[in-house]
């Protein structure tokens, strides 16, 4: 594992780094690296075969400070807009999923000149009359005391997907584990509690500015995100392809299917 | 010094669930389905509350006691300043507390300030002013983010009791509440302003903000085993670091009672009740059972570090109030306290005299507990009970608590 502390505003950003290639930003979502899992995971070392992989953590997320003053999704973009100084990426492939692909999408609507392609998993962000985002907060309350099924139901294909029971265990998990999911949870509902849940109404009317092109993918049995925003992310992006749809994956595409989804991801990035 | 304060605390259960609630529904809380309200039942409903809690004031209560819960059927007071302004003007001498309002829930904080001024105003002075930040459910209810809750709930509290006290109009230039004109019509009567109560769960960072003002604290929990007496304990610690002391009437708690004639009678007469409200009413709220809404990730209002220490001491799990199976468990939580008159009077003194407590608020009420068995309830707690609390609390604080200023050093606010 290496990785660094940036300073920016006397505040510290932790992000992993590693692979040689051309940049890529990597931004997590809730089932992943910094909001879990202290490394990489199958998915981002597939990565950073090909590319050179920067993982920034989220404010208040692994070793990147919290920061009350982020009330909106404008404060993570000029959050971001710092790490990307900070990293000196002028341009860059950029990958992100969940909340990660919303702050991805912004960041990609809003500068568009910096993002050489856009790669956006089950990704958050879009408003969709009808189809409201799932409550990953109400599932991340234990049923029984203990039972953490219905956060690893909403997050993968199913409750007993091996994977989300590592991740995600009954009763108690790994401290530092449960730490890390704790302040995903804390830094998200700062974004996505409170309507706009986990978007931003505007980001739609936006989507037309990004000028790079622009791959989505999606569970086939994503409990989180209805596939309906996929299909608009796809349409809406002018130059995006059709949404990509792997079967038997939940919302955590990634880390459900690690080697088709990093190679959909460089075969992508590569073309 | 003064007796122990004795408050009759109201929560307004709804109490016309069908007998296979618990089997059939998965909360009592936020996603209880309101399609189970019936009218044709719940019709008088408040008015019999409402009358209940004016009976308390006829019987010589220190005080009634009201909170605020939204979407549930635990407590049908989304709004307690209305039960509390109807109280205004059918009571004439008990404190009305409202324990409290949840400030992060209201948009504005000058509503709370306003309507605890009218309040205040409408009752001549009685008015006990309580400002919860709300928990788990109330997160859910209006969609209030956790992070920056407790903050939040600061600036509003200070922002209120700045306007009662402070002319105006000020501008207020918070982080939450910017406001160009604070000017209060009307100001409360209590001067300098109405006591403040705020409720906690031994959250150290609570105890400080409420030394800090002078306020009183109450312990929100509803079980008292040793707990309450450690809470007391590490109040008064705080306390002495702020420059102050500890006396009885800075503290409160929440515990509930049935009175009858004997012990065997006073089980027999309240268990219905009393099962409802632990297998209704706590579902999602003090049960583990289904999924519970007040405490956890999902309402992640404490910092990433106060969770760590959390986690280290925690059994996932573990039995909480709702889920006692039988009355020998419910008895061992000092929860709820049953039985003939003295065994009621020595239960509660040992816990006047262990936890050093003067602000006793008490439910009478639970579940569906029927009008009849709620006010005998009370009637006996009131002739039979009561008076021996008083009489014994007066030597226990004045042992321990001799020479100690009642009146809070709130000078730090102004």
């Amino acid at each position: 594992m290496s990785g660094r502390i940036l300073d920016i505003n006397q505040r510290k950003v932790w992000v992993l780094e590693s692979g040689s290639g051309a940049p890529l930003l990597y931004l997590h979502g809730f089932a992943d690296v910094h909001s879990v899992k202290e490394n990489w995971m199958p998915f981002h070392e597939r990565l950073t075969d090909r590319a050179c992989v920067f993982a920034p953590a989220h404010p208040g997320c692994a070793q990147t400070d919290e920061n009350n003053d982020i009330d909106t999704i404008d404060d993570v973009i000029f959050h971001y807009l710092e790490v990307l100084d900070a990293l000196k990426l002028t341009t860059f492939d950029l990958v992100g999923s969940c909340v990660g692909g919303w702050i991805a999408a912004e960041i990609a609507a809003r500068h568009p000149e910096k993002i050489r392609k856009l790669v956006l998993i089950g990704a958050t962000g879009l408003f969709v009359e009808g189809a409201l985002i799932g409550d990953v907060f109400m599932m991340a309350q234990p049923e029984y005391g203990s039972s953490y099924a219905s956060l690893r139901e909403m997050l993968f294909s199913g409750a007993n997907q091996p994977t989300a029971l590592e991740m995600f265990p009954d009763g108690k998990g790994d401290l530092e584990d449960e730490v890390r999911r704790y302040q995903m949870l804390r830094f998200s509902s700062r974004i996505g509690f409170k309507p706009p849940y986990f978007y931003n109404r505007p980001l739609r009317n936006r989507l037309n500015r990004i000028r790079s092109p622009a791959l989505v993918i999606w569970g086939e049995q994503d409990h989180m995100v209805p596939r309906v925003h996929g299909e608009t992310y796809a349409k809406l992006i002018p130059d995006s392809g059709e949404l990509i749809i792997i079967p038997g994956a939940g919302h955590s595409v990634h880390v459900e299917k690690p080697a088709e989804t990093a190679n959909l991801v460089l075969d992508f990035l590569g073309k | 010094m003064k007796p122990v304060q004795l408050f009759c605390w109201h929560f307004m259960a709804y109490p016309y669930l069908d007998k296979d609630f618990d089997q059939k529904q998965y909360s009592g809380w936020v996603t209880v389905p309101n399609s189970l309200w019936d009218n044709r039942k719940a019709r008088g409903l408040y008015q019999e509350y409402i009358d209940q809690l004016a009976y308390a004031d006829e019987l010589g209560f220190d005080g009634m006691v009201l909170n605020e819960h939204h979407q549930n059927i635990y407590g049908l007071m989304p709004s307690p300043n209305l039960i509390a302004s109807a109280l205004t003007q059918r009571t004439t001498r008990g404190k009305i507390v409202i324990l409290g309002n949840l400030l992060p829930l209201h948009m504005n904080p000058m509503r709370v300030a306003e309507e605890y001024a009218m309040l205040d105003q409408m009752s001549n002075g009685r008015l006990i002013a309580g400002f919860a930040p709300g928990g788990g459910p109330e997160t859910f209810n209006y969609d209030v983010p956790s992070a920056n809750t407790r903050e939040k709930f600061w600036e509003a509290a200070d922002l209120i009791v700045r306007s009662w006290t402070e002319d105006g109009p000020f501008a207020h230039e918070g982080r939450y509440f910017p406001l160009r004109y604070v000017n209060l019509w009307p100001k409360p009567l209590q001067k300098p302003f109405p006591p403040v109560w705020i409720p906690g769960s031994r959250s150290p960072s609570t105890m400080k903000e409420v030394a800090k003002r002078g306020y009183c604290y109450f312990l929100s929990s509803r079980s008292h085993g040793g707990e309450t007496h450690r809470a007391q304990q590490e109040f008064a610690a705080v306390l002495e670091q702020h420059g102050d002391h500890y006396h009885p009437f800075r503290f409160g708690i929440l515990m509930s009672t049935y009175i009858a004639e004997t012990d065997q009678q006073a089980r027999e007469e309240c268990e219905e009740g009393v099962w409802y409200f632990l297998k209704n009413c706590l579902k999602g709220h003090l049960r583990r059972e289904g999924r519970q809404l007040t405490y956890g990730p999902g309402v992640p209002y404490i910092p990433a570090a106060a969770w760590r220490e959390y986690l280290k001491g925690y059994t996932p799990g573990r039995k909480l109030l709702g889920d006692v199976e039988n009355w020998e468990e419910l008895e061992a939580s000092q929860s709820i306290i049953v039985g003939s008159p003295e065994t009621v009077t020595r239960r509660i003194q040992n816990l006047i005299e262990k936890a050093k407590v003067g602000n006793l608020l008490i439910q009478f009420q639970l579940g569906n507990m029927p009008d009849s068995l709620a006010r005998k309830n009370m009637k006996l707690f009131a002739e039979k009970v009561a008076p021996a609390l008083r009489e014994q609390s007066v030597k226990v604080f004045d042992k321990q608590f001799a020479g100690v200023n009642l009146e809070p050093a709130t000078e730090a606010l102004h």
